[in-house]
């Protein structure tokens, strides 16, 4: 029996057992730091550690891991874009997964980068892919082994299948939301200060717009509200609950968006995953929507462009 | 200057004459267990990865400390006295602590990124070849000469007592503030163009570790031989030094001989690679430069942006966020391991120093600071953890500080007063 089929199996079960249909949406995407731990040695399994710090994955990782830089594997730093088809395929060569392979993806930064990962993932139609639940955080507070050796695999045969752009949203798709052509609910997930046009940007980031605030309409839901203390996911229910308080229930499609994309593919696989609801993430975010010429924002803490 | 001052700086063994008081000898128990206990602290206190890399750096701090005074490990000290006396044991310490850097770095490497090409090895301290980077090492060439000491020997020095050494790390931080005033200018006229030259890029980790073991080998020799030469030309003074004494116990070798230049050399390369291997590669000037970062960006002193600086690995700085950095701690356990060893060695002297001294210190401190600066490190951080890594940018450095030292032991050979009190 495949990996696969066992980990579906196990899934139904447990989602049987409890009756909670939402928990197999957990289950069929999030792996616990237990759970990799006892499973790394199955050949089916491929882990990918996705990190924003550079050295983190060379002084230490979880064994067998391959490690895919997010500031050049996974982006097209010269076109501002995600990888190209051809770069995303020798990366899956490279960390040796199959067709037949299961992929968990965890980093640091409570694995915004690896969620990161699991959005390119998903574009370009790799099955099987799941996060570490609590990411690399969580796997060193429970004091897991780290290597330091780095796993040559042989290379994987699976295959990119054509982008799909329904999972990302474009500047133009996120106008029409602004101007209400287009029916769909904008979920901010930056900081408070951030959506209120308090500061440009988190201190200390360089990449910015020349305008602070928010989409018009956007709603504002932190990352940070999605997990709890240890950085793993918190249950469908309150999940659900939070987003249901902002009005984002399902019933219309999601956009989920931040400075550059990178903490709101968290809430996207949230949304997406672990909700099931219909999400494009925004990549553009923040530095392209506050910096084009004739794009609305709202700006609540009053200072917008000229009159700071 | 007084006899005993020169004594107490200078690279030679310690007198036989120096024997420890006992209330010495308790302070540095008393100094080695606090380090011990405050990096206990840190690592409980600081939870999960950062308190465990404070504690690691702090106590790798102590004993680069340690090994820096016993050793007397002072690049600058070393260079003069095989310059003027054809003294030979430091340099050969340092070229052995390159050859193991280099042997564990690449030993490192190849797990960390086993195939050489594409990206640089993780925060290494491979810098652009630019004329910024021999400006640099030249200016800390000759401020290593003007006030006596690397950064690195005033930190440890500082731990035997050697006050005035403050003066030159005052010095280096408002070197650092000039450096900064200098960066934007020199960085989009020469660093950012520069080539960054990685050599297991271009041969391989075994390439690399050949050509560079056949250079330090080759270095040895000449060195060696130029020493032999001295020695057979003045017998005398080579047969004072290992006269008909009792040999010594175990434990006045190791506290207060000292340490034989290979070891030390081993001990030195040894504890750079742990370094890089758990934290960052050896450096003593990130925290210092972060320290006059911080205060002069308060003070609204620096330009905007300091361009492209933050994308280096070197000994970098930033602008303080925390109290305490990991560089910080590693400094602070230097300076009390050495204190520790120095005390214990019987070693730790109260320098005296005049009004000129002072403002040698000083001044070299600035030309080091400048030059370190600018540079993307010093001796540590450029020349050691630089070659260890395969960085040419490395032997760039060592090779112009170097001959900036001989060219200001030359000038001052000639009366100006430069590079002798020390």
């Amino acid at each position: 029996m495949s990996l696969r089929r066992r980990l579906a199996r196990i899934g139904l079960a447990l989602a049987a057992l409890l009756s909670a249909p939402a928990l197999a949406q957990h289950a069929d995407f999030l792996v616990s730091t237990d759970w990799l731990e006892k499973n790394l040695d199955n050949p089916k399994l491929k882990v990918i550690e996705v990190s924003v710090n550079p050295g983190l994955f060379e002084r230490g990782h979880i064994r067998g891991a391959s490690n895919f830089s997010w500031h050049t594997d996974l982006v097209d730093t010269v076109s501002r874009d995600i990888a190209s088809p051809q770069q995303f395929q020798a990366l899956l060569a490279r960390a040796g997964v199959n067709d037949d392979s299961t992929v968990v993806l965890y980093g640091d930064n409570n694995n915004w980068f690896a969620a990161w990962g699991a959005w390119v993932f998903d574009i370009y139609g790799v099955p099987n892919v799941k996060l570490l639940d609590g990411g690399r955080k969580k796997w060193e507070a429970e004091g897991r082994p780290l290597s330091n050796r780095v796993q040559v695999h042989a290379p994987g045969n699976a295959k990119v299948k054509t982008a799909n752009a329904a999972l990302r949203a474009r500047l133009g798709d996120v106008l029409a939301v602004a101007r209400q052509e287009k029916q769909a609910v904008l979920v901010d997930i930056r900081s408070a200060d951030e959506y209120q046009g308090k500061v440009f940007a988190p201190s200390g980031v360089q990449e910015l717009a020349v305008r602070a605030g928010h989409v018009p309409g956007a709603v504002n839901v932190p990352w940070g509200k999605l997990v709890a203390e240890d950085g793993t996911f918190k249950s469908a229910e309150e999940l659900k609950a939070i987003y249901q308080a902002v009005g984002v229930d399902g019933s219309k499609p999601v956009i989920t968006y931040c400075r550059i994309g990178e903490r709101s593919s968290h809430s996207w696989f949230a949304l997406s995953k672990l909700l099931g609801y219909d999400v494009r993430n925004y990549d553009g975010s923040w530095t392209e929507y506050g910096n084009s010429v004739g794009a609305p924002i709202a700006n609540p803490a009053g200072t917008v462009w000229g009159k700071t | 200057m007084g006899q005993d001052l020169i004594v107490a700086v200078t690279s030679a063994p310690t007198p036989a004459g120096l024997v420890p008081a006992a209330g010495a000898r308790l302070l540095a128990l008393v100094v080695a267990v606090a380090l011990v206990a405050a990096a206990f602290v840190l690592a409980g206190a600081g939870g999960g990865t950062a308190g465990r890399e404070l504690a690691f750096s702090l106590l790798l701090g102590g004993a680069f400390g340690v090994t820096l005074q016993r050793s007397r490990f002072c690049f600058y000290c070393i260079t003069r006295d095989f310059i003027e006396r054809r003294e030979t044991e430091g340099l050969v310490a340092i070229l052995v602590a390159l050859a193991a850097g280099t042997l564990g770095y690449l030993a490192l490497l190849g797990a960390m990124l086993p195939v050489p090409t594409g990206r640089l090895p993780p925060g290494a301290h491979i810098g652009p070849l630019s004329v910024a980077l021999v400006a640099g090492a030249a200016l800390f060439g000759v401020g290593m000469t003007v006030s006596g000491s690397c950064i690195s020997a005033h930190f440890y020095r500082l731990g035997e007592g050697h006050w005035p050494s403050l003066l030159a790390l005052l010095g280096a931080a408002v070197g650092f503030v000039l450096g900064f005033l200098t960066w934007n200018p020199l960085y989009l006229g020469l660093i950012q163009a520069a080539p960054v030259v990685w050599l297991p890029q271009h041969l391989g980790y075994g390439g690399t570790a050949l050509v560079q073991l056949a250079l330090l080998g080759g270095l040895a020799t000449v060195v060696w031989r130029a020493g032999q030469r001295a020695r057979v030309a003045a017998p005398a003074i080579a047969r004072a030094t290992t006269s008909a004494l009792p040999p010594p116990g175990l434990w006045t070798l190791l506290s207060t001989r000292r340490w034989p230049p290979v070891a030390a050399g081993l001990i030195v390369g040894f504890i750079g690679v742990l370094a890089y291997l758990r934290v960052a590669p050896l450096g003593v000037t990130a925290e210092l430069g972060s320290l006059a970062r911080t205060g002069v960006a308060a003070a609204g002193w620096l330009p905007d942006r300091l361009q492209g600086l933050d994308s280096f690995a070197g000994c970098a700085t930033v602008v303080k966020a925390a109290l305490l950095s990991n560089n910080g701690v590693f400094v602070l356990g230097l300076v009390g391991g050495a204190f520790a060893a120095a005390l214990n060695a019987g070693a730790f002297r109260v320098a005296r120093a005049g009004a000129g001294k002072l403002a040698r210190q000083f001044a070299g401190g600035v030309l080091m600071g400048w030059g370190g600066m600018t540079a993307l490190g010093c001796t540590v951080g450029t020349l050691l953890s630089g070659i260890s890594a395969g960085a040419a940018s490395g032997w760039v450095f060592g090779a112009v500080c170097v001959l900036a030292i001989w060219l200001s032991l030359a000038i001052a050979r000639r009366g100006w007063g430069v590079g002798r009190a020390d």
